[in-house]
């Protein structure tokens, strides 16, 4: 336990140290606050404010535009780094598990990640504070859904930065996988017979929007996003291991 | 402390390393040495416990590397060749995280990243980030690194890698002392006088395989049966060297006027040959074993290719 938490200590303040991940939170936030402004502009929003938490953490522009690109942006240094560093080693042989190794470096991703998104939802409580009527239930659903999300693509961006030391290999991989987790189920969405089902099964815009950011917390869907994680997060384990098979 | 039983490793149809047994006790210093490529490297990377042996058994403090890695890696400290440290940390950071890693936390930690770094002189560089290291320095952080838990096994791969000749020494000298305490160290280099200067048993690989194996004295001795000898004759050295070639046993290395070297397959071929040279009435001003090194020995067990 004393070894998982120096791990993860180091792999937060390794992300607190690193400029570019200011950069990051900096554009995250600037572009996060123009779309905020702009939804507010609009007269439907202004009518009715409960479409803000869907339009922002549901099936909007930042899921499609920023989300599946930020994470692995993230990410990428986690392990690739280590690889061109030559510094895998050393840790691959201190008294820690490989499994520690991931679990560390993806909390400790999230963990971040958590400053990402509680950016967002300060401009909620800004807006809320000056009298906004807000549906709390949705914006609590829409944040928690956003992040479980957002903790899925660090998963799969994790497993891309496992693949090797190339850092534009493992930002571009993550995206790609982002990408694809997102608009395979969209193209297949209207096909007939089981494809249809399983994209509509497998729909993340659908389970935030008609869920999450509606208020409703849908075991399935905290399922599908826990079950999807461990997944990437075991697949890069495997990378691990099978690296100390062949190098 | 350190076993290798039938240790094994293969990449494909490449053999790396083939049925190599050695043993490092404590106290005790073992030199690996060989030429690139004769894998070194490799056969510390499995003792580490980061690559696994294609066959064959590991073991640390009498831990099995493959059922009890973990509680085998907690008693190893391990040198890699190419030893890198993240370059934004500290040194005092990275040691600390390294500690904790390893176990140790609070006071503790603190006093043993202060204990490691006073022992290794690095006390005035723990406030320097590890990126503006010199290479000297860093082999020092990365050996202050492998002490940190008082490990009774070390592991240290070509661990002179670029350091100055005033750092070798000093590097050695702690070495020395590290073993005096009671670690059993091992460590790799391809650079013959270092192995020479501080292993007490030398274990030289050959294309993934033991070469020879034992303390200098026992591998100088054996290689003192087939060493080269020395005739000197005050008489016509081309005579002799003439002469010389009628004996199968004997082989002329070179002569320069009277003085002749020559190579033996054995001790007993020497007897004959004084006895030869003796009712030839040979006038000789020498006869004499040339003193082999482990150089020579080394020479002779890899080939052609040199130490660098």
């Amino acid at each position: 336990m004393r070894a998982f938490s120096a791990l993860l200590r180091r792999e937060v303040h390794a992300l607190l140290v690193a400029p570019y991940v200011y950069l990051l939170l900096g554009l995250w936030y600037l572009l996060n606050a123009l779309f905020f402004s702009l939804l507010l502009d609009y007269p439907q929003v202004q009518n009715d404010l409960s479409l803000l938490p869907q339009l922002l953490f549901g099936n909007g522009i930042l899921l499609w535009l920023l989300l599946p690109v930020f994470p692995p942006l993230l990410t990428l240094r986690l392990l690739a780094e280590e690889h061109r560093l030559g510094t895998l080693e050393a840790l691959l042989t201190a008294p820690v598990s490989d499994a520690a190794v991931v679990l560390a470096k993806y909390l400790a991703a999230c963990l971040f990640f958590l400053l990402f998104w509680g950016g967002v939802l300060f401009l909620f409580l800004l807006i809320g504070g000056h009298g906004a009527a807000l549906d709390a239930g949705a914006v609590a659903g829409g944040f928690l859904g956003a992040l479980l999300c957002s903790c899925l693509f660090l998963a799969a961006g994790l497993w891309a930065s496992s693949w090797s030391g190339n850092l534009v290999l493992a930002a571009g991989g993550g995206a790609g996988l982002n990408y694809a987790l997102l608009f395979l189920p969209h193209f297949l969405h209207d096909a007939p017979g089981a494809p249809g089902r399983v994209a509509h099964a497998t729909s993340i815009p659908l389970m935030l929007e008609s869920g999450f950011a509606a208020g409703l917390i849908d075991s399935y869907a905290l399922a599908y996003f826990a079950v999807l994680s461990a997944l990437f997060l075991f697949l890069t384990w495997v990378r691990l291991v099978s690296r100390r098979w062949v190098p | 402390m350190i076993r290798a039983d039938r240790l094994s490793k293969r990449f494909g149809p490449v053999s790396a390393v083939e049925d190599l047994s050695f043993e490092v006790a404590a106290g005790e210093i073992l030199g690996f040495l060989g030429p690139n490529g004769a894998g070194k490297s490799t056969t510390l990377r499995m003792l580490s416990g980061y690559w696994p042996p294609s066959s064959g058994a590991a073991a640390i403090a009498g831990l099995d590397l493959a059922q009890s890695s973990l509680a085998a890696r907690r008693r190893l400290g391990y040198l890699p060749e190419a030893f890198a440290a993240p370059p934004e940390l500290r040194v005092s950071e990275y040691l600390r995280f390294r500690a904790g890693l390893k176990g140790l936390a609070g006071r503790e930690r603190r006093a043993r990243v202060q204990e490691v770094a006073q022992q290794l002189g690095l006390t005035e560089r723990l406030r320097q980030t590890c990126g503006s290291l010199s290479k000297g320095y860093r082999q020092r952080v990365g050996l202050a690194d492998a002490l940190l838990n008082r490990p009774p096994a070390l592991l240290l791969d070509e661990p002179f890698t670029g350091l100055d000749p005033l750092q070798r020494v000093e590097f050695r000298d702690q070495l020395a002392q590290l073993a005096r305490e009671g670690h059993a160290i091992l460590f790799s280099s391809h650079v013959l006088p270092e192995v020479d200067a501080l292993a007490e048993r030398v274990l030289i690989l050959h294309r993934g395989r033991c070469a020879a194996l034992g303390s200098r004295a026992e591998l100088i001795q054996a290689a003192r049966e087939e060493a080269p000898l020395r005739v000197v004759t005050a008489g016509d050295g081309a005579a002799l060297e003439q002469a010389l070639l009628g004996l199968a046993a004997w082989r002329l290395l070179r002569r320069e006027g009277g003085a002749l070297t020559l190579q033996a397959q054995g001790a007993a071929e020497r007897q004959s040959l004084f006895q030869w040279l003796a009712q030839r009435r040979e006038p000789m001003l020498e006869f004499r074993v040339l003193e082999p090194s482990l150089e020579d020995l080394f020479r002779r067990l890899v080939g052609p290719q040199e130490p660098a």
